[in-house]
């Protein structure tokens, strides 16, 4: 049987999700029932797999929109709690990034602290100051805003979910701080950043189901892939199941802020390096025939990533060595000859929370599976930045 | 039995050998977990082990060397609403006081094995941990 005979359509699995009868397992309950059923009847049970994720994703931010005061001001500068948003759009428009700080450069209060606050409902104080125009005679405002007194609170983060992530460790003699935590001298700890296993994109290596469109578990609500993700890379060096042994793909998620809960969004400070935001992701795998089924039932084991040492300053740091993460989640790894505690900076309670969560949506008819309207172009590569001359760029 | 105490210094008590001599003339085993301590006084953070009435001559012994003692019930805290069980204070911790559960993955905080000695404070993303001392 070829592994791409079609087992069930879009339209089979979403009319047995409204009609409540249709089969959907977390990934770690349909890896089970592989490893002890089989990949054929697993294949020919299941429609849909859970998929979940929490972890920093410092790519992410809101677009918010403050309704008019009167009079009208365009707003040309504005802090939203001391943090800085931009707004160089239309008059009452701003983005919010989750790793912007305010002058002080404070790391345990940026943009992310900011967002975390407009979930929770909490008061947040708008300054705004402008060069006043005809139509928009208002120069300077300073009032409170709440998630509930803005018109739209969109959360738009352009790179979300990687598809697998680099562990990082410390070969020099200092401890240094890093995006990736606090890493100890002499290779005191390694961290790493994925679910691994149960990590959404991991489970669909070639993005055969996920692609733009498709409707997701974004920070507690529903939400949608909105594009590629910046720095989208198609073509890693890959495993034969496919998944990638280095970053590769990446989501652009998009979803209303307003229905998301500070359960599954939360900011985070990396000491001496920045604020940052916990996003909880989940992703619906539908087991369109035995080839996704294949592909769901891939196991920590059998997914690689590079250890790097990151007291290196450069951009492509040398290859320590390979690592799987059945072996990043046992506690420990070996590296030049030591025994290595590592330890994970996302979070697998939250990342099995959000299946489970996901999961409880499908089985109530609560959560359809979207075909992604356009697919992602697996050709695209990740390029770098050169420091290059005008000629060179036209070239 | 075993205790932690936060000892806290005058710049007149600095100099002296206080910990040799809680061992030698109390017999206490002694275990530094902490110390700051230069030409102005400082900190030190000891675990003694010993028997009760012993560890208590021994403080008084402390006191009289005009040394500040205060017992630490408790010197690290995991406020478990901030804490979203990420693990990355897992491979920090020197002593393996911060474990992760591999049934239920939260992160468990064993405060006996805790040694105060800070590490993970600043290397925990949503301050969940704090330093009591």
């Amino acid at each position: 049987m070829s592994e791409q005979k079609q087992l069930r359509t879009y339209a089979e699995i979403n009319a047995r999700i409204e009609s409540k009868t249709v089969s959907v397992l977390t990934a770690e309950e349909f890896k089970a029932k592989v490893a002890s059923e089989g990949l054929a009847k697993a294949a020919k049970d299941v429609d849909v797999v859970t998929t979940g994720t929490f972890g920093a994703m410092c790519s992410s931010g809101v677009m918010l929109n403050f309704g008019h005061s009167d009079p009208p001001i365009k707003m040309q500068k504005i802090w939203l709690d001391d943090i800085p948003s931009y707004t160089g759009l239309a008059a009452v428009d701003a983005y919010l990034g989750a790793t912007e700080l305010d002058d002080s450069l404070n790391m345990y209060h940026g943009g992310a602290h900011v967002i975390e606050d407009l979930v929770r409902g909490k008061p947040v104080r708008l300054r705004a100051i402008s060069y006043g125009t005809d139509c928009y005679p208002k120069r300077e405002i300073d009032t409170w805003i709440s998630i509930k007194t803005l018109n739209q609170a969109v959360m738009f983060n352009p790179r979300n979910c990687y598809q697998n992530y680099a562990t990082a460790t410390n070969g020099s003699s200092r401890m240094i701080y890093t995006y990736m935590g606090k890493l100890l001298p002499e290779y005191g700890n390694a961290t790493y950043c994925s679910a691994g296993e149960i990590s959404p994109l991991l489970n669909d290596p070639y993005f055969r189901t996920i692609g733009i469109g498709t409707r997701i578990f974004l920070g507690g609500a529903q939400g949608y892939v909105a594009w590629e993700g910046t720095q989208f890379n198609g073509k890693p060096p890959r495993s034969a199941n496919g998944t990638p042994r280095r970053p590769a793909g990446t989501i652009a998620v998009i979803g209303d802020l307003k229905k998301m809960s500070a359960d599954y969004i939360r900011a985070m400070t990396l000491h001496k390096y920045g604020t940052s935001l916990s996003v909880g992701i989940g992703i619906p795998i539908p087991i369109l025939d035995q080839e996704m089924a294949k592909y769901c039932a891939v196991r920590d084991s059998e997914i690689f990533t590079g250890a790097f040492d990151y007291s290196e300053p450069k951009r492509s740091r040398t290859v320590l060595r390979e690592v799987n993460y059945a072996e990043l989640k046992s506690g420990h790894i070996e590296i030049k000859g030591r025994k290595v505690p590592t330890s994970s900076l996302s979070s697998m309670y939250k990342a099995r929370q959000i299946s489970s969560e996901l999961k409880k949506w499908i089985s109530k008819g609560q959560f359809l599976i979207q075909e992604p309207i356009q697919k992602f172009d697996l050709e695209r590569e990740f390029k770098p930045l050169d420091v290059r001359t005008k000629e060179e760029v036209c070239r | 039995m075993k205790t932690k105490y936060v000892l806290t210094f005058p710049h007149d008590a600095a100099d002296e050998p206080i910990t040799y001599l809680l061992v030698k003339n109390y017999d206490l085993k002694v275990n530094i977990l902490r110390a700051e301590i230069d030409e102005k006084g400082g900190k030190m953070v000891l675990e003694l082990d010993g028997p009760s009435d012993v560890i208590k001559k021994g403080i008084q012994f402390l006191k009289s060397k005009k040394v500040e003692v205060r017992s630490i019930e408790e010197g690290v805290r995991k406020d478990e609403e901030k804490c979203t069980q990420c693990g990355v204070c897992i491979s920090i911790c020197p002593v393996g006081a911060l474990i992760l559960d591999k049934k239920t993955f939260k992160i468990l905080f064993d405060d006996d094995k805790c040694v105060v000695c800070g590490l993970c404070i600043d290397a925990c993303p949503t301050t969940a941990m704090e330093l009591l001392l």
